[in-house]
């Protein structure tokens, strides 16, 4: 029995279970959750258990001592300090350095212990310093070198070799897949082993488990709860209630196979297990980080994830296709929409000028592609290596810095996806327009350009009339002679950064003086005045940019003009003399654009906001650049013929874009921004990129070097042959983490939990596998069936396992509450999507889908950064499958946050399922929930009116028992019993259908899966 | 309310505590994750009312039989001294050369080159020259701590507060950055130190979020929900989001029904429920579904009354600023007194936040004065003094602060130069102030320091992993103790780092 001694876990055993060659025992994490740790550490469970007393006697094979005893000593408790890192000069990894000995001098002495430093601080306990050896292990080492300290020719690994503390090259986990025979077992005449049990190889698999740990199996669940549970788990939908009736009804032996076949072939089924996989593939539809902008062509994936899953498309293809679809079939959007894969996650956009934080940032994005792709696909935390070698794996940072040179190509954006033919054919299309573009575009600029040259011929005379200084930004002032007004106006006809521009200017502050011995500013907002202009808008934030930042007094903030006009009421018929008005006043912001000003304008007065009259105007100042001086000059300086050739040749330009942009463009999807590699690459240093280490080329991972043909590439390799390289090498044939992975991803799902109940981490820290046997025989299975799925979920669901009932037994509890064993199915609760997309079910409002962009069910609010505001009312245009949601990242969506919808930020390989009152308020006080209600009312009362008589229909208790008895048919697939039939009838009559709606959409029932 | 001296702390209840040692349970207890269904050994006595039995016992002082510590219970490691935390948060990285650090050499050299760094390019770019703080520094309290004279209200708490100097950032980034200050991590998806709290603890009342989050009038602040996110723990440890602009989503019955359809309806739906888990004994997630609809109707009566601020006499309304003319101000104090009515009521943490996200102009709507200090800081500052002010003195004289544990934050810090061609600041992640007060913060003093211009820390470089090792610390945890296992690691809250900061607290 192994337990690990680390002071943060306790071992427990499991009341019940037999060892039966396997050490199991319970792992209780400090956060309290639990996994369940069968000793499958194989080589190490064989060598302690084989070994703890007998190995003692001498054993006359030094190599085989060494191997069996030794090694695991020497790994466990002094590589760790003795080994790369050479403390106190000693480096035990091989016999010459070993002997060397290190700064007190000769550890070891072969063939003279007591001579050997080794075995005297062994023994007096001074080494290893965290624990001392047990009396076995001391003697061990003190035999060890009694015989002449032995070691093999090949320096020890550290991580080459599992201990208690850590996973080497033979964890369970990397080793080759098994080819298991399902165990034989016989039926027992006490029903521990029921006869419908020792057929199905699953079956055999589970029972011999369950008889192991003393608990037997449960008798078959009824047909109800099958045909819900297992319309539930395929296609994330309930049943209606005529599938039920039918398959209740169904006497042909083959029914329920015909049921799965049924459900396996609806399109919701991609709906359902695309759901899944987008969970673990960490799918989502904004960048995170700062900004956190939303996507919106990042869709295209998810509808190939479903619909790849409805073809059954085989999951080794899929996965090639995620790292290398563009190279595998270039010009086929199928094949390259795939690698949005390794773009899906979150990475930061904010553009850093300083060059040191930059280069942490494009290092964290392609860390998101390697732990996605080392979680998803080989259950692998390979990220853990990023700024050191792997605390628990045997995964090195230069395996790691390994991916990275073969991700290094690979940047978040968008890339056309179409098909050759498809490019020519618009291609043909646009290359006309282009050209008549540029003819048009050069003669426009040679007409310009010939009527400058005669402006600046007489540039003397123009630039005679400027007489007045530039427009200035720290305050610019016109006077004009006395004159009543109530409405003035400033009329921009050119901004400071752009001649052409008549809005994006700013003003801090707009001053009306009246024409008095002492004069006033009459703009003030808190006198009266009122400012009238359009603005950016930032919805959160509403008064961001107001123009009534124009009148307030103050300097600070400034109003960002979205209207060439602004436009100042003043409190009353004023005689006015004076404005003053600026973008900077304080002049803090300099020459930058964020304080961008007005320079070609004019000042108009008005008594009633029609009649307009100009008392000032900026044109007789001096342009404030000379791209302002070249547009008065082309203004001044044309002809009336040519400012008409002018106009007509901008008239044809815009037409001609505008044709162009009729033709649709190529379908432009997120499936990343391929460039050349680059390199070389490093291993950085405790994760910096500022301290690179030992080169590295894209390469195979060290840890299943043994059993998949390893690769390593030129440091030069082209960018593609890296992406496909890995592609390749995690779906071969012999690479047995990725189909072991992907089959207990399926009896995760099919259970609630997988016989590894950390599917995404099949490494030191996660869970151990419960039938170990069983997972190879499905990873064989998957292989066999050319690693499609269905096959699978068929082969899974036509098990006794999957069909025994959920039914609680407080015995079987006591020894296994999780029902790990499978003493019966376990019952579960409905995920997020399942819930909502019930409620759109029961309500008849379910739109029929072909996927496309997604829906919201938040207001996209957009200033510099993204904001995700919650929708209190969901309208028709929501009422899809939840999977086309268009999941932002870092948002809070009501019903779907509230069930544990997963934020994307990282995978979710495994769904909680939380209990919280918040759920119950959104359930029933959600906007979401009441429509939901009423529009199933609506239809339970259509239903009931038509298959009644007319003449029932005025006695409202006559309505109410059909419509109850409906309402419980459709949300439980059963009729009430008398007592619900009466309280829910009392209801309807009382308050109306709609509440007895919105108290089923809330109960248990209606959530929990049996 | 003083500090219990036991070795295992169950922590007090709510104010009102007393006769709730059921409720005490309270959330964290009836909330069950399907994690927490697994092999629990509690999970036979949580959800069926049992949960008040486990609440009992360890509000006796056990752990569990074999003395562990457990999540959510109210147990700590070892005896806390604050129940409860107020992070004050101001987002866009608020200059602590313009506020709380003084640094005398800026208006000695200013206008001189920062030495060593004269091609210093930063987050937007390039940098000019040493740029003095625009307003004077003045000594303030018995401790004389010069702070800036732009926080003329906050002088009056400089005796009680706990400078940390010395704080460095990982990241130049706001997003990231806050990210980072309230989670110890740059990327999204970590829980924040609220979370922590919220799964380490659970609730201390029976009828209230444990975790809250009041956010600015103004808008969430950079990377908006990440910072108050649950990341990878169970989804009842995120922040309760809500401020005085607006109530708790989903919270009041719909105005078109009436409340004797509401109770119709919940008395049916208690009906089936009771009769479906009747048919289906032992399985207790029912039971706590049962029970979390108990929970919504209880918070339903007593949250209204906590974000009712109208109950508050008007001198208190004046005394925040909540009638302030200015109105981002009096949203701001409208904030800070339900936080104190938050806090009173057992709360376990409140964020609140002054200023937002990043805008379309810089330092428009947060702190983030990259072109126009002057302008900038004379808009929020206002805002921020008398009402922040005003609570701190508001939970000392209700004698909150004495198990209260207030934290002030900003992400990062600014250069000491001033950004080409401006008159503002660009990011600095290497040299920032943060403070602490109340909960045997030691008062009146100053960790760690940046270098004479404030461009480095400098002296006892302090990292946020140090500042919430020592939160968690006050707390009555072992940062390094308080784990969660995600994705192939035991994760903190510290990460693999974090020294509690002794110095700054009053006791050992």
């Amino acid at each position: 029995m192994l337990v690990r001694d680390d002071a943060q876990r306790h071992g427990r055993r499991i009341p019940g279970t037999a060892g039966g060659g396997w050490a199991e025992f319970l792992d209780t994490r400090s956060d309290g959750t639990k996994h369940m740790n069968l000793g499958v550490r194989i080589g190490l469970a064989a060598v302690t258990l084989a070994g703890s007393t007998a190995a003692l006697a001498a054993d006359d094979d030094p190599a085989r001592f060494f191997e069996q005893r030794v090694k695991v000593i020497l790994v466990e408790r002094c590589l760790a300090c003795h080994g790369a890192d050479r403390k106190g000069g000693l480096d035990l990894r091989q016999k010459d350095t070993a002997l060397q000995g290190g700064d007190s001098g000769t550890a070891l002495e072969p063939g003279q212990p007591d001579a050997s430093l080794l075995i005297e601080y062994v023994e007096s306990q001074e080494m290893p310093p965290d624990q001392p050896l047990s009396a076995d292990e001391s003697l061990v080492l003190r035999q060890w070198v009694e015989q002449g300290a032995y070691y093999p020719p090949v320096p020890l690994n550290p991580i080459a070799v599992s201990t208690s503390r850590r996973a080497g090259y033979d964890w369970w986990s990397l080793r080759p897949l098994a080819d298991p025979a399902p165990p034989d077992v016989a039926s027992t005449p006490d029903g521990g082993v029921p006869a419908a049990w020792t057929e199905h190889p699953i079956d055999r698999f589970v029972v011999a488990g369950l008889t192991a740990a003393g608990l037997r199996p449960s008798p078959p669940a009824d047909r109800r709860t099958l045909v819900r549970r297992a319309t539930y788990d395929l296609t994330g939908l309930p049943p209606t209630a005529d599938e039920v009736d039918q398959f209740v009804g169904d006497a042909r032996p083959d029914a329920y196979e015909r049921l799965i076949d049924r459900l396996l072939a609806s399109p919701h089924y991609g709906e359902h297990w695309g759901r899944h996989w987008l969970d673990v593939v960490r799918f989502g539809e904004s960048n995170g980080y700062e900004r956190n902008v939303v996507i919106d062509n990042a869709w295209p994936f998810r509808d190939y994830v479903i619909r790849s899953l409805n073809q059954d498309k085989p999951l080794d293809q899929l996965i090639r296709e995620h790292l290398a679809g563009d190279v595998l079939g270039p010009g086929d959007p199928e094949a390259e929409v795939g690698t949005a894969f390794l773009v899906c996650g979150p990475y930061d956009d904010v553009g850093n000028q300083d060059a040191v934080q930059a280069a942490q940032i494009r290092a964290d994005a392609i860390d998101d592609m390697v732990r996605a792709t080392g979680e998803a696909f080989l259950g692998l935390t390979i990220g853990c290596a990023r700024c050191h070698d792997h605390k628990f794996d045997p995964v090195t940072q230069r395996d790691y810095y390994s991916w990275y040179a073969t991700f290094a190509g690979v940047h978040h954006g968008s890339r056309d996806v179409a098909r050759p033919d498809e490019r020519r054919a618009r291609d043909e299309r646009t290359a006309p327009l282009l050209a008549r573009k540029a003819t048009l575009a050069g003669q426009r600029d040679a007409l310009e350009q010939a009527i400058v040259a005669r402006g600046e011929a007489q540039a003397a005379a123009w630039e005679a009339r400027w007489t007045r200084p530039p427009a200035a930004r720290r305050g610019t002032e016109e006077t004009f002679a006395p004159v009543a007004a109530r409405y003035v106006r400033l009329v921009a006809d050119g901004v400071d950064t752009n001649p052409a521009a008549r809005t994006g200017y700013r003003i801090d502050e707009f001053e009306v003086w009246s024409a008095e011995d002492v004069p006033r500013n009459v703009a003030l907002a808190h006198g009266g005045a009122e400012a009238i202009g359009r603005n950016p808008v930032a919805e959160d934030f509403a008064d961001a940019y107001s123009p009534s930042l124009t009148i307030d007094g103050e300097f600070g903030a400034t109003w960002i003009a979205a209207s060439p006009e602004l436009t100042i009421v003043l409190p009353e018929p004023t005689t006015i003399n004076r404005v003053v008005f600026s973008s900077d006043r304080q002049g803090a912001g300099g020459a930058l654009a964020e304080a961008a000003f007005v320079c070609e304008y004019r000042i108009e007065v008005s008594p009633d906001n029609r009649q307009w009259t100009e008392v000032a105007t900026g044109a007789d100042r001096q342009p404030v650049h000379a791209a302002h001086r070249r547009q008065r000059l082309l203004a001044a300086a044309g002809t009336q013929e040519e400012r008409q050739e002018l106009a007509r040749l901008q008239a044809e330009l815009a037409a001609t874009d505008r044709t162009l942009a009729e033709i649709p463009p190529l379908p432009r999807w997120w499936v990343g921004d391929m460039r050349p590699a680059g390199g070389p690459f490093h291993v950085f240093l405790g994760g910096s990129p500022q301290r690179p280490g030992d080169s590295v080329v894209a390469q195979s991972l060290g840890a299943l070097g043994e059993y998949v043909p390893a690769y390593t590439l030129a440091p030069d390799a082209a960018e593609a042959d890296r992406r496909r390289a890995l592609a390749d090498w995690l779906t071969h044939p012999d690479n047995p983490l990725t189909p072991r992975v992907l089959a207990n991803r399926v009896w995760h799902y099919h259970f609630g939990r997988g016989i590894v109940d950390t599917p995404s981490d099949f490494g030191f820290m996660g869970g151990r596998p419960t039938h170990p046997a069983l997972l190879d025989w499905l990873a064989r299975q998957l292989q066999t069936a050319r690693w499609q799925l269905k096959p699978l979920h068929k082969q899974i669901m036509l098990s006794q396992a999957y069909q025994q009932s959920s039914r609680y037994d407080p015995a079987a509890a006591g020894i296994d509450a999780d029902s790990r064993w499978l003493w019966r199915f376990p019952p579960r609760r409905l995920a997020a999507e399942e819930i909502r997309d019930t409620f759109l079910s029961l309500s008849g409002k379910l739109a029929p889908d072909n996927g496309g962009p997604g829906f919201r069910l938040y207001r996209y609010l957009q200033d510099n950064v993204a904001t995700y505001v919650p929708l209190d009312t969901h309208g028709p245009d929501t009422y899809r499958r939840a999977v086309y949601h268009q999941n932002a990242r870092a948002t809070r969506i009501d019903l779907l946050t509230d069930f544990d919808a997963p934020d994307c930020a990282f995978a979710a390989p495994r769904r909680d399922a939380t209990t919280t009152p918040l759920q119950a308020l959104t359930l029933l006080n959600h906007r979401f929930t009441l429509d939901m209600a009423q529009a199933w009312a609506a239809r339970l009362e259509q239903d009931v009116a038509r298959a009644t008589p007319s003449h029932g229909r005025d006695n409202g208790a006559d309505v109410a028992g059909p419509q109850v008895e409906r309402a419980f048919r459709q949300a439980f697939h059963r009729l009430p019993s008398a007592a619900e039939r009466a309280a829910a009838a009392a209801l309807v009559t009382q308050h109306g259908l709609p509440a007895l709606c919105r108290a089923l959409l809330n109960s248990n029932e209606l959530v929990f899966v049996d | 309310m003083t500090t219990r001296d036991q070795e295992t702390v169950p922590a007090a209840g709510a104010a009102d505590g007393g006769a709730t040692g059921e409720l005490d349970a309270a959330l964290g207890e009836r909330v069950l994750s399907r994690r927490g269904w697994l092999a629990d050994a509690y999970t036979g006595l949580l959800g069926l009312g049992l949960a008040s039995l486990v609440g009992r016992e360890l509000a006796a002082g056990d752990a569990d039989t074999a003395g562990h510590w457990q999540p959510g219970r109210g147990q700590t490691h070892f005896a806390p001294r604050a129940q409860r935390v107020l992070q004050i948060f101001c987002p866009g990285a608020a200059s602590h050369i313009d506020l709380w650090e003084h640094k005398p050499a800026l208006e000695k050299y200013h206008g001189q080159p920062l030495p060593g760094a004269e091609q210093l390019v930063s987050f937007q770019g390039k940098n000019g020259n040493l740029m003095q703080s625009p307003w004077p520094f003045v000594p303030c309290g018995q401790s004389g701590k010069m702070i800036s004279s732009l926080l003329p209200q906050m002088a009056q708490h400089v005796d009680d507060i706990a400078f940390i100097h010395s704080m460095m950032s990982k990241t130049n980034t706001h997003g990231p950055g806050c990210v980072f200050m309230n989670t110890g991590h740059v990327t999204e998806g970590f829980p924040s130190a609220g979370a922590w709290t919220s799964y380490a603890l659970g609730s201390a009342n029976d009828n209230l979020p444990t975790y809250v989050a009041l956010p600015d009038v103004r808008g969430e602040p950079p990377n908006g929900k990440a910072n108050w996110s649950n990341g990878f723990l169970a989804a009842q440890h995120q922040a309760i989001v809500m401020n005085a602009q607006q109530p708790i989503r989903n919270l009041p019955r719909p105005a078109d029904i009436a409340s004797e359809e509401d109770e119709a309806t919940r008395t049916l739906l208690a009906q089936l429920n009771d009769h479906h888990a009747a048919q289906r004994p032992g399985e207790d997630l029912l039971r706590a579904r049962i029970e979390s609809y108990a929970l919504a109707a209880r918070m339903q009566l007593s949250a209204p009354e906590v974000t009712d601020l109208t109950r508050e006499p008007a001198a208190v309304h004046q005394r925040y600023g909540t009638e302030d003319p200015n109105r981002l101000k009096a949203a701001y104090a409208r904030n800070c007194l339900l936080a104190r009515r938050l806090l009173e009521r057992g709360v376990r943490y409140v964020n609140l936040y002054c200023a937002s996200r990043a805008s379309g102009v810089d330092g428009l709507l947060n702190w983030d004065a990259h072109k126009t200090l002057k302008p900038d800081y004379e808009r929020h500052c206002p805002v921020f003094d008398q009402p922040t002010a005003t609570l701190l003195a508001d939970l000392k004289e209700r004698g909150l602060l004495a198990d209260t544990l207030v934290l002030w934050t900003t992400e990062f810090g600014r250069m000491p130069t001033h950004q080409e061609g401006t008159t503002g600041r660009d990011h600095n992640p290497d040299g920032f102030t943060c403070w602490m007060m109340g909960a045997g913060v030691r008062g009146g003093v100053s960790y760690g320091a940046t270098d004479e211009f404030g461009r480095r820390a400098e002296l006892d470089p302090v990292t946020v992993w140090d500042f919430y090792a020592t939160v968690l610390h006050v707390l009555g945890f072992d940062h390094q103790r308080l784990t969660y296992y995600h994705n192939g690691l035991d994760r903190r809250l510290t990460d693999v780092q974090g020294h509690v900061l002794h110095a700054v607290l009053t006791y050992s």
